[in-house]
């Protein structure tokens, strides 16, 4: 069985007397697509965070590649291969698109020389579709470019694992469905994602496996019919109406 | 080390902290309830030194009597710099708010230097300057512990405002949520001008005080400016009510240094900047 | 593309220097003895834009530093006190006040890797202010204590009776500073253009932007705060050292003077941060004003940079050069977006 390609072990994060992410264990293999659902407050972001490397965990081993990188700083597990789009999107001001993804392909992996980086934005804007909107302005995006140009900052960084935060949150279902398809799309090209969603049509069409959090704790894990499936689950959507009907 | 010292450098300190209480409070009210960080603070510090000054000088004004002159006069300059410049920078980007802060404070250091010249002025023929109390073997000047008193009645008089009358409770219903105070209709923006020559005022008086106890020059604004962010900081940003205890242990710390370590005169600003860098580094590393 | 804007633009900056390398020569021809004078005015302008371009570097990964004087006073103080001390060369103290410097700023750098914005600048403020006391409570022998001690002067042309005119010797003088000025200008230029058009752009730009997205992306956050402080540290340091031996003395009120930090903030941001030309014309442009308004007002001229800084924040929040890159911006920004569908919302 070879070694899962994203490994959390027993994470948690307190915050004073908050337990944000409680014994949270789960493994991801190399090539699926792995959701993280639960109510708000569950600490999803928490854990990705913690993935990331931007929150330091209060007990618990982050192993990336069989790697143990939980005392590693951000940019060291961006260079082994871990990449993050953030849900609001941040981009680099009075830059073009090219170049915001030129960070990323400049210090993604050490030591990359201009060519390299050059191919590597080259690719990004490819798989995004945003190669006819290189030269212009982060400012002048509307909601989905930003959106693409979010993926293709992480993409340039030519990541093995890729993290995403409510790619979804803002978009109208016919641009929901262009993110779907993008997604699905990198995931075909070798990307293992990792992602974070509330809108649960997604997360059926895109997820091979599912973790539902609650209050910070697993409550079920499985494929996407399972956990929809488990009484607990819809229990803790309490006042949602039928998830499948979101 | 001479521990005989020790009750004087007690003393002392405890009367200097209700002088740098009533300074680093107004400060705090800018911070807390505006949300303005600003670094011309110890300018209205200065201001109300050098308006009592002037005000012996060419019209023999007892300094105690000044205050009821300065006190209003800095509130106006307070209310206008809010009205004329601080209020349209409260969207932008905090250093943007530093830097225009800094730069009112260049501006008004640098005015006084043209009105008053850089020597050192003092207040010096008033007739209570020198005189002293013994209590126990430490003696007590009259000055420093008559600002002390004054400085207590302001900062308990602020507190009491800030507790029990409508204005007070605006300032923090403001402090604690802008947006929402907004909503719920009071008028944010008048309270962050009253706020704002409320802070003025209350530093101004400070420098009517010190005028006596020292004398101060027209640089002395940024000394106290760094003072106040002394205790600011160490109370915790925008925490108005920790500002007491947090005064109560930078003057002793400065007093205790500047009596009991050797040399410790000369280091004893060092006191403030010390805790300052201290307590930013220490806090920044323990967060993570 | 990247590579040839580098070489344009270091090409500028040589002809830059080149042409100010001429002016002394230039002046004199002209002006004759007046030119004593303008090159002096010259010199404060040089320094001053090596001031700029050195905050400015800081600037660029996010750090608005008042600690700018700190430096400054410290490397004129390494000069004074090896001199003081030791029999070294006059010229050793150069060098060894941009390492202390560095030293110094590699320290403080650290320590404040995790204070940001309003904190970062208050900690540094206090640690300038810090080091102010601490060197004015130094043993007498070592540093001149309060008072301050004396440093040899670079230049000492001599007089020759018949070869050359009483002022002459003053010329010569300010003419050696004003060449060793502008040699730490080139300095400053060289490493403001290199930041400029290479990757390190990139990544002082990310981290200045967001220090978590950009560790995201696989910059280096703390690296590249440090690299961009040490090195604006050691050439604060070294225009300290130069200025020492300029002026002739040391104090640690005069020197550690909070008024080089204002001069070296206010001047970027009156002209553009994160840009070379920028820094370089507010420092012309500013240093005449200075010398105009020193003539009128003498004690409080400071007032103008306090103006200067104020309005600049209210009206001009990136400067002289950001009205010409707004302008620019708009201009692309027309032409990129016209290459997407007609409303301006991509499909």
């Amino acid at each position: 069985m070879p070694e899962p390609i994203l490994r959390a072990e027993g994470l948690s994060r307190s915050f004073g007397g908050l337990k944000a992410v409680q014994d949270v264990s789960f493994s991801v293999e190399a090539g699926e697509v792995f959701a993280i659902i639960g109510p708000n407050g569950a600490g999803k972001t928490t854990t990705l965070d913690l993935l990331s490397g931007l929150l330091e965990p209060s007990s618990g081993r982050v192993l990336l590649g069989g790697v143990d990188v939980t005392r590693q700083p951000t940019y060291r597990r961006c260079h082994l291969g871990l990449g993050r789009a953030f849900q609001v999107v941040q981009p680099f001001p009075e830059m073009t698109v090219e170049e915001n993804l030129m960070v990323g392909a400049l210090f993604g992996k050490p030591g990359a020389p201009a060519t390299e980086a050059a191919r590597r934005v080259e690719a990004a804007l490819e798989r995004t579709g945003l190669s006819h909107l290189r030269e212009a302005p982060v400012e002048d995006l509307n909601l989905l470019q930003e959106k693409r140009l979010e993926i293709a900052r992480a993409l340039a960084t030519e990541p093995k694992v890729l993290l995403l935060d409510e790619v979804m949150a803002g978009l109208r279902p016919a641009e929901a469905a262009q993110a779907v398809e993008l997604v699905k799309q990198v995931n075909a090209e070798g990307v293992t994602v990792v992602f974070i969603e509330h809108v649960m049509p997604v997360v059926r069409d895109l997820a091979h496996r599912v973790l539902v959090m609650d209050h910070g704790r697993e409550l079920a894990r499985g494929t996407y019919a399972e956990v929809t499936a488990d009484e607990r689950v819809v229990r803790a959507y309490l006042g949602d109406p039928d998830p499948e009907e979101a | 080390m001479d521990l005989s010292l020790l009750p004087q450098a007690l003393v002392s300190g405890v009367l200097a902290s209700g002088l740098y209480a009533l300074v680093a409070v107004g400060l705090a009210l800018a911070i807390g309830v505006i949300g303005i960080v600003n670094f011309a603070h110890g300018e209205f510090f200065m201001i109300g030194a050098f308006l009592a000054y002037q005000l012996f000088v060419s019209f023999g004004f007892d300094p105690l009597l000044s205050i009821l002159f300065v006190a209003p006069v800095l509130f106006l300059i307070g209310a206008a710099l809010y009205a004329s410049t601080i209020r349209f920078v409260l969207k932008a980007p905090e250093l943007n708010q530093m830097l225009l802060t800094f730069g009112i404070g260049i501006i008004l250091q640098n005015l006084a230097l043209m009105i008053w010249g850089g020597d050192p002025r003092s207040i010096g023929g008033v007739p209570y300057r020198a005189v002293g109390l013994q209590v126990g073997g430490v003696s007590v000047g009259l000055v420093p512990l008559g600002s002390f008193v004054i400085s207590v009645l302001l900062v308990g008089g602020l507190y009491l405002v800030l507790a029990r009358t409508p204005l007070g409770r605006a300032m923090r219903a403001v402090a604690q949520n802008r947006v929402g105070a907004g909503l719920v209709g009071l008028e944010v923006n008048r309270v962050y001008l009253v706020a704002f020559g409320l802070s003025a005022l209350l530093a101004g008086i400070g420098g009517v005080m010190i005028a006596v106890i020292q004398s101060p020059t027209p640089t002395v604004g940024l000394a106290f400016t760094l003072k106040a962010f002394a205790i600011v900081v160490l109370a915790g940003l925008g925490n108005i009510r920790g500002i007491v205890s947090a005064a109560m242990v930078v003057a002793l710390a400065e007093s205790l240094v500047a009596t009991m370590v050797p040399n410790g005169d000369a280091l004893r600003n060092a006191v403030f900047f010390a805790i300052i860098l201290g307590t930013l580094v220490y806090r920044s590393w323990r967060r993570a | 593309m990247r590579g040839r804007g580098l070489w344009l633009d270091l090409l500028a900056a040589a002809l830059f220097v080149g042409l100010l390398a001429a002016l002394p020569g230039i002046l004199r021809g002209a002006y004759g003895q007046a030119s004593v004078s303008y090159l002096a005015l010259g010199i404060r302008a040089v320094g001053l834009a090596v001031l700029a371009l050195s905050w400015d570097l800081v600037a660029r990964t996010g750090q608005l530093s008042l600690a700018h004087a700190a430096f400054y006073g410290a490397g004129g103080y390494a000069a004074a006190v090896l001199l003081r001390l030791t029999d070294a060369p006059v010229w050793a103290g150069i060098p060894l006040a941009g390492v202390v410097a560095a030293a110094l700023a590699l320290a403080l750098g650290g320590a404040t890797l995790r204070l940001y914005g309003i904190y970062f600048a208050i900690g540094t403020l206090a640690f300038a202010e810090v080091l102010k006391t601490v060197v004015k409570s130094t043993p007498f022998a070592i540093t001149g204590g309060s008072v301050g001690t004396n440093l040899p002067p670079l230049f000492r042309p001599q007089f020759v009776a018949g070869a050359m005119e009483r002022w002459e010797v003053a010329y010569l003088r300010n003419q050696g500073y004003f060449l060793v000025y502008l040699g730490l200008l080139a300095l400053a230029i060289l490493v403001s253009v290199l930041v400029q058009r290479s990757r390190l752009r990139h990544a002082f730009t990310a981290v200045r932007t967001n220090e978590w997205v950009a560790g995201v992306m696989g910059v280096n956050p703390a690296r590249t705060k440090l690299v961009a402080f040490v090195i604006s540290s050691a050439i604060v340091g070294m225009l300290g050292a130069i200025e020492a031996h300029r002026f002739g003395s040391v104090n640690p009120d005069a020197t550690f003077s909070v008024h080089t930090t204002v001069l070296a903030l206010v001047t970027p941001i009156f002209g553009g941060l994160y840009t070379t030309v920028g820094p370089i014309l507010a420092a012309l442009v500013l240093s005449g004003v200075e010398e105009t308004l020193k003539r009128t007002l003498s004690d409080g001229y400071l007032v103008a940079y306090g103006v200067v800084l104020v309005v600049s924040i209210l009206f001009m929040p990136r400067g002289v050069m950001g009205l010409f890159r707004s302008l620019a911006r708009r201009r692309r920004a027309r032409a990129a977006v016209g290459a997407v569908a007609p409303g301006g919302r991509d499909a």
